[in-house]
């Protein structure tokens, strides 16, 4: 008898897994339409949102870390002196007002009555202490040291006014100090307690205190109900879910497990745009991608092969078919986002004549093999560099893909200048300041300039650096990009446009363009 | 019994010592942990030597090697460059994740695969036998992330009886056990089925069926304890396999377990992670090897550990 029902069991249990691979085997993953009658699966929650996020930055502490999952979260718990808004302004934070005293010497005039989560006053020895920790042994055995690298000292005038000192003028240090390791924290928890343990429990001044973390699971923030902000933050609650598979974050989407849904991929935007309770939306994001040339090498040495090959592409076709139009063209290796985009430019046009013209003169012969390097995880990258390969066929050129591991190709064999012709290179720019990815990408021994050089575009560099007159620096950035984009130095591909979904119930979300999500207005309709 | 197990124990340290050369030196080979950290932000030179230098890692590779060595030997595998915190911690913190979802794996593979095996075996040419090596060929060659994804469109997205990720109730055990155990139970279903062949066609079971037992006592009770000397061999080497994750189901199911863990160490090159978490497994591996064997001796009485084993 019972074996006769496990029979049955097991019979429909494959059926089931039959007829699921039947109907389902043409389809993307998580295009069925499950509620399209529009109820509302999420609608009894009260007044707290989930966010599902891909990854877990594993320390909070703000000096250990570099990545954008962790601002995602951090920008809630802890705040800078200067604060940047969802619109990229600068506007005060924990400083009320600022001040160049002369150009090494900026004085702050701190907020009062602000209090971290754990009780603790903030004041100038709160200030003092988070930049002699972010710049002394401590902050050095982390990457964020060497951003604040200008800071000289911080010194305490009263328990409100701070002095910093800087060691050369740093025109992009006040954006700099809205986040990552230039967030304050707070003097006495973090002498109190170990080191692992406010790596696990931060307390800052944000709107939102974590209650919980468990690690690559959850972090449950609450409510700052002594939050300096009148009135903010308007949730109870907020909890950041890590679930790493893209399709799983969606069903959770489509089942009301969570509200907001961070990296959509563009496979799945038509799902969340047909689901009734469910809203996409587009932000364009600082980071830009493009196939940077090994300068040292011929035939890439040579300026007009480069320039051949920026003209053989058709960068718009590439953009509307592979990435489904999430995706914007970019003149320079920065997005228009940035402090120093040149709006003049226009991306090189596609033109395969003028290209095989330069071919030609630089006597490139026919069928000359170029050898490119991507990361063999980016599916979407090895698509469009295969897009990329049939376009330089056109003209003449045959290209090699090597997908390799990333890691590998970006710790290792880019730095070494050893990524074959052309390479994989992504970047955002986190300053939205030129200067920032220009410098690192173009400055003569960099870490991820292993070949280019040009006296020129290193004066340019250096003179932007020189000053903190924005107006001439963005004068500067004018004249270095028509020459950068004479030079070539790369294919400028796309600027990404990032994806988000989110319920009906959530008002007032805006997405963030660098991830730094902002969640205090966010309210429950 | 005892000198057997001692010998066995000793093995596992040599195994430990050769595992700790090899992906010591084997990580070592490509990438760079500290690059992989400046990826973002602005990398200076010296920034990215002051950093490599606190992390010990500008000393000579056998000082490194000797370091890790000395660690081990204290159970301390060193910290996490990415979280900083102690490698054990990190692994013991996935650890009840990891033995939940093997074990739930197990279970689903055993309740599948011991009935469809069975009569396969019993009704051998038959319908039913077709029918279960069919079934045991989609479990074989089930990709597991698709599976995982459509169990979850079925049972999360489209009946919503079951949540589709997380590390939190019951409940939330049944779909990652589910597709992990239908991948196990292909090729459990088979090996129970042949195992039973086996002893089917032996004089022993038409002696006792002539005796007058019921078809079933027979099959149960004679048969099947006799097949199950190398079911058990497979799953014992399973689970051992499987408790050092099963990194393709953790990652559709959120789950939080030892398999992400190591595989996001790689990414970044955490050596002291990817350390940790390799010779744990090799111990891991040799332990439940070492308990499979002695609980031959508990199924099969006429086996006894150590003896005639050399």
């Amino acid at each position: 008898m019972k074996l006769r029902g496990w029979k049955v069991l097991t019979t429909s249990m494959a059926l089931t897994l039959l007829l699921t691979a039947c109907s389902g085997g043409s389809k993307e993953p998580g295009t069925e339409n499950t509620s399209s009658n529009g109820e509302n699966p999420a609608s009894d929650r009260g007044n707290e949102v989930v966010v599902g996020l891909s990854s877990d930055p594993q320390s909070w502490d703000p000096i250990d870390t570099f990545l954008l999952d962790w601002s995602t979260v951090a920008t809630s718990v802890f705040e800078g002196l200067v604060e940047r808004t969802l619109d990229l302004e600068l506007k005060p934070g924990l400083a009320e007002s600022w001040e160049y005293l002369d150009d090494s010497t900026l004085e702050f005039k701190l907020r009062q009555g602000v209090v971290f989560h754990n009780g603790e006053p903030f004041n100038a020895d709160a200030v003092k202490f988070t930049f002699d920790r972010l710049l002394g042994d401590e902050g050095k055995k982390g990457p964020q040291y060497s951003n604040y690298a200008s800071i000289e000292s911080v010194e305490v005038v009263d328990e409100f006014t701070v002095l910093m000192h800087l060691k050369s003028p740093d025109p992009v240090l006040l954006t700099k100090l809205a986040g990552y390791g230039a967030v304050i924290v707070p003097p006495k928890y973090v002498q109190e307690n170990s080191d692992d343990h406010f790596n696990n429990n931060p307390v800052g001044t944000g709107p939102f205190k974590m209650v919980e973390y468990k690690r690559d699971q959850q972090s449950v923030l609450e409510k700052n109900e002594d939050y300096w902000k009148e009135g903010l933050p308007k949730l109870d609650k907020v909890t950041f879910k890590i679930i790493p598979e893209a399709s799983t974050r969606l069903a959770e989407l489509q089942t009301g497990k969570i509200d907001i849904m961070k990296r959509v991929e563009v496979a799945q935007a038509d799902t969340v745009k047909s689901t009734d309770f469910l809203e996409l939306i587009e932000v364009g994001a600082p980071t830009v991608y493009s196939l940077r040339f090994d300068t040292a090498e011929e035939p890439l040495g040579d300026v007009r092969v480069r320039q051949a090959i920026n003209y053989a592409i058709d960068k718009e076709a590439i953009i509307e078919e592979i990435l489904g139009g999430f995706g914007r063209p970019i003149s320079t290796y920065q997005s228009d986002l940035s402090f120093g985009n040149n709006p003049d430019l226009e991306p090189y046009p596609y033109d395969v004549e003028k290209a095989k013209e330069l071919l030609a003169e630089a006597g490139v012969a026919e069928g000359t093999t170029l050898e490119v390097y991507i990361p063999g995880n980016n599916g979407t990258f090895k698509e469009l560099t295969q897009a990329v390969a049939f376009y330089l066929e056109e003209v003449g050129l045959k290209l090699n893909i090597n997908s390799v591991d990333s890691t590998t190709l970006i710790s290792d064999l880019v730095p070494n200048g050893e990524a074959g012709d052309m390479y994989y290179q992504g970047w955002g720019g986190w300053t939205l300041d030129y200067d920032n990815t220009a410098y690192l990408m173009y400055h003569e021994g960099e870490q991820w300039n292993p070949s280019f050089k040009d006296e020129k575009v290193e004066e340019l560099l250096a003179a932007q650096r020189a000053t903190v007159d924005q107006d001439e620096r963005e004068a500067i950035f004018m004249e270095l990009t028509e020459l950068l984009y004479e030079l070539a130095p790369e294919v400028n591909l796309y600027q990404s446009v990032d994806l988000y979904a989110a319920n009906d119930r959530v008002e007032n979300f805006q997405p963030p363009h660098e991830d730094r999500m902002r969640l205090e207005e966010v309210s429950i309709k | 019994m005892l000198a057997y197990v001692i010998r066995r124990l000793l093995h596992t340290v040599l195994v430990v010592f050769v595992i700790s050369l090899i992906i010591f030196f084997s990580i070592r080979l490509t990438g760079d942990p500290v690059s992989v950290m400046f990826s973002a932000g602005e990398p200076s030179k010296e920034a990215i030597a002051e950093v490599r230098s606190n992390l010990g890692l500008d000393k000579p590779l056998p000082v490194q090697y000797g370091i890790f060595l000395k660690g081990m030997l204290t159970f301390d595998f060193g910290e996490s460059f990415r979280s900083g915190m102690p490698v054990g911690t990190l692994i013991v913190e996935k650890l009840w994740a990891t033995i939940a979802l093997a074990l739930g794996g197990i279970v689903v593979a055993i309740l599948i695969a011991f009935p469809v095996g069975i009569l396969s075996a019993v009704k051998r040419g038959s319908g039913v036998d077709f029918f279960g090596r069919i079934f045991s060929l989609i479990g074989i060659s089930f990709p597991n992330f698709w599976l995982g994804i459509m169990l979850i469109l079925v049972f999360a997205v489209n009946l919503q009886w079951l949540p589709s990720s997380g590390f939190e109730s019951f409940k939330h055990l049944i779909l990652p056990s589910i597709t992990l155990g239908m991948i196990l139970s292909g090729i459990l279903a088979r090996l129970v089925r042949s195992s039973m062949l086996e002893v089917l066609n032996q004089q022993y079971i038409s002696t006792a069926k002539s005796k007058g037992i019921s078809e079933w006592a027979v099959i149960i009770k004679h048969a099947f304890r006799n097949a199950l000397l190398p079911t058990i061999t497979f799953l014992g080497l399973q689970f051992g396999s499987l408790l050092g994750g099963t990194v393709i189901v953790e990652q559709v199911f959120s789950w939080p377990g030892v398999g992400r863990l190591i595989i996001d160490a790689i990414n970044q090159r955490d050596y002291p992670v990817i350390q940790g978490g390799v010779i744990f497994l090799a111990v891991t591996m040799v332990l439940v090897n070492l308990i499979v064997d002695l609980s031959y001796s508990l199924i099969d009485p006429r086996i006894r550990a150590g003896r005639g084993s050399k």
